[in-house]
């Protein structure tokens, strides 16, 4: 089950307030940078949930969050709904053909479980890439962004729209906690570890993944939307396998079943790509070389790595403690 | 539909010439994953090294040194992944496997652009292979014919070694239970290693003779890897039936269906592909059963 120590809350309060900060201090590139970070955060999110909390390696995560960006463009311009009804609607339009991929994938494991998911999103990819409806290559554009004008706040100034960001990033981890130390996420955790013995003990396993598989979905949904709001275009580029990828880079680079981990991840791979490519054009050779490198120390990412030398710190205080208070004892009882 | 006969002999003939092509990328990573558990996404980055190896090479001394000597070129790259990073990633999951082959992915695809540039390449068709043969009363270009006539012999050549010498025996042995084999006084890692560079010679070898067909760009690789991979799932790991059925599977398919059914062409091939993992979700031929 998911817990939170010291360490995660330390983490999570200081990019809590480093967010606040930028979102409060930057400049307009700054913001569009941070809005960049916490929307990717939030699509890390979900794939955490599934990858790390339930071992269903997905690579259909980024196509998801297209599926997200189009539902909303598609609801808000062309079917002429009112934002947050679209939203809300593209997040559980993407919630359930998640929860219909979860069903259909809980059969497989390991690499037929990966390759299963990269074909559903290169086949929402092809999709969207070939039907008319979607404007093909050109993508779509003129997407408006929420109206928050009732509470005074206007979203098309980016400030606005980053703090919006964060707060909803906030929600999200929020309920992936929730999800988590629900029965539902117990049961999962359960399945990660001997899926026949769950089975044994009267679980329906293929529920218990379709169902988190959804909900991580409608969270990837989320970051779609708010991905189509943060451009105001969006092309079939987005559903492309390679961002699902990425975005399982950046899970493992933060620190895969950790949930913090990858927020921190987020963070590192948008910054480490802006620089990067501000000094060359080949920065997926660092990245690529960078991910090897993590992969191959068999630490768990960054912030895993952090977790394991932090414990090992503790462990060792404990001993210490235990060595001092012992020849005391012995001296007392001689 | 007005297509006459000799409409559908052509789409049939770039059905199979697709599915040659397919074969000769997908057998060498079926075998990998089935003798070494090793899931190699950088399977399609080799191709696309062979490509570039190939254009480099036919612009020195011709078609045929490309032709030949590309794929020896990318064996020797193999050679290098495999003592350097491979060996080590043997034991680990497959995830672990899949992201460090990402980061090749990555790495390789950054190195073609330093080294060869941003720019498409092109090869030129040797004089042998140019221009049309009258075929089964269509005429077919001459070097089309020469892919899928490559792709057979490719196909017969390792039916045979497989299915007929010694190390063929022992290849199968290691797919079957590489614990067994090694017990059995078969040295595996070798094996492994022979099995890795071939495979890597074959992806090495469709890419040198796809680069006259397609033209040779950094992600070409990126975007052969999707189909090859459906096809060692459709087929089943592990096996050359497996790979051989599932390219022509995907040939067929692609072809047939962007004449048949443009609008569903492309999402057709992926819900096959769903369909089949959803009735065996280990192909259909898988190695072992």
């Amino acid at each position: 089950m998911f817990r939170h120590n010291a360490l995660r809350y330390t983490a999570l309060v200081l990019l809590a307030a480093g967010a606040l900060f930028q979102a409060l201090t930057a400049e307009y590139f700054g913001l569009e940078i941070l809005t960049e970070i916490l929307i990717l955060a939030i699509l890390v999110l979900a794939l955490d949930i599934v990858a790390g909390f339930g071992g269903m390696v997905s690579l259909c995560h980024g196509a998801l969050m297209g599926v997200g960006a189009y539902a909303y463009a598609l609801l808000s311009t062309k079917a002429g709904i009112a934002p947050p009804v679209a939203m809300a609607g593209a997040i559980a339009l993407t919630g359930a053909i998640a929860w219909g991929i979860g069903a259909i994938c809980s059969r497989s494991h390991g690499i037929y479980f990966i390759m299963a998911t990269l074909a559903f999103g290169q086949m929402g990819y092809s999709y969207v890439f070939e039907a008319p409806i979607f404007g093909g290559d050109d993508g779509l554009g003129g997407i408006a962004r929420l109206d928050l004008g009732l509470i005074g706040v206007d979203l098309n100034d980016s400030r606005s729209f980053a703090l919006f960001c964060l707060a909803v990033l906030g929600a999200a981890y929020g309920a992936a906690v929730l999800i988590l130390r629900s029965g539902l996420g117990r049961s999962l955790s359960g399945v990660m570890h001997n899926e026949q013995r769950m089975r044994a003990l009267g679980l329906t396993v293929w529920r218990v993944k379709a169902d988190v598989f959804g909900l991580s979905g409608m969270i990837a949904g989320v970051a779609g939307a708010l991905a189509a709001q943060h451009v105001m275009y969006i092309s079939p580029g987005l559903l492309s396998w390679t961002v699902s990828g990425e975005a399982l880079v950046v899970v493992i680079l933060g620190g895969l079943g950790t949930l913090v981990g990858p927020l921190i991840g987020a963070a590192a791979f948008v910054l480490l790509k802006h620089e990067l490519s501000a000094i060359t054009t080949y920065w997926h050779l660092v990245v690529g070389v960078l991910l090897i490198a993590v992969v191959m120390s068999r630490a768990n990412g960054i912030f895993g790595w952090i977790e394991a030398r932090w414990g090992a710190r503790m462990e060792r205080r404990i001993a210490d403690a235990a060595r001092k208070h012992q020849p005391e004892e012995v001296a007392s009882d001689a | 539909m007005s297509h006459d006969i000799g409409f559908w002999t052509l789409q049939a003939l770039n059905a199979l010439q697709l599915s040659m092509l397919l074969f000769l990328l997908s057998i060498g990573l079926t075998v990998i994953f089935g003798l070494m558990h090793f899931v190699n996404l950088a399977h399609g980055s080799l191709y696309a090294l062979g490509a570039y190896f190939a254009a480099s090479l036919a612009a020195v001394g011709g078609y045929w040194m490309g032709f030949f000597l590309a794929p020896v070129a990318v064996a020797g790259v193999g050679m290098l992944l495999y003592t350097g990073l491979i060996k080590r990633m043997r034991k680990s999951g497959p995830m672990a496997q899949v992201l460090v082959t990402f980061g090749l992915i990555f790495a390789m695809l950054d190195l073609t652009r330093i080294f060869w540039g941003d720019l498409a390449l092109a090869i030129e068709v040797p004089a042998l292979l140019e221009g049309r043969l009258a075929f089964l009363g269509v005429e077919y270009p001459t070097y089309r014919l020469f892919v899928i006539a490559l792709g057979a012999l490719i196909l017969g050549a390792l039916a045979f070694v497989l299915g007929r010498t010694q190390i063929g025996a022992m290849i199968r042995a290691g797919v079957d239970n590489d614990a067994m084999a090694a017990c059995l006084g078969i040295n595996v890692e070798r094996l492994f290693f022979i099995v890795f560079c071939v495979g890597c010679a074959l992806a090495g070898l469709a890419g040198a003779v796809a680069a006259p067909l397609l033209s040779v760009t950094p992600d070409m690789g990126l975007q052969i890897l999707i189909p090859t991979l459906i096809v060692i799932v459709i087929g089943g790991l592990g096996s050359l039936k497996g790979a051989i059925a599932g390219s022509l599977i995907y040939g067929v398919v692609q072809t047939f269906g962007a004449v048949l059914a443009p609008q569903l062409a492309s999402v057709l091939i992926y819900a096959l592909l769903a369909a089949v993992l959803v009735i065996r979700p280990v192909g259909l031929f898988p190695a072992k059963g």
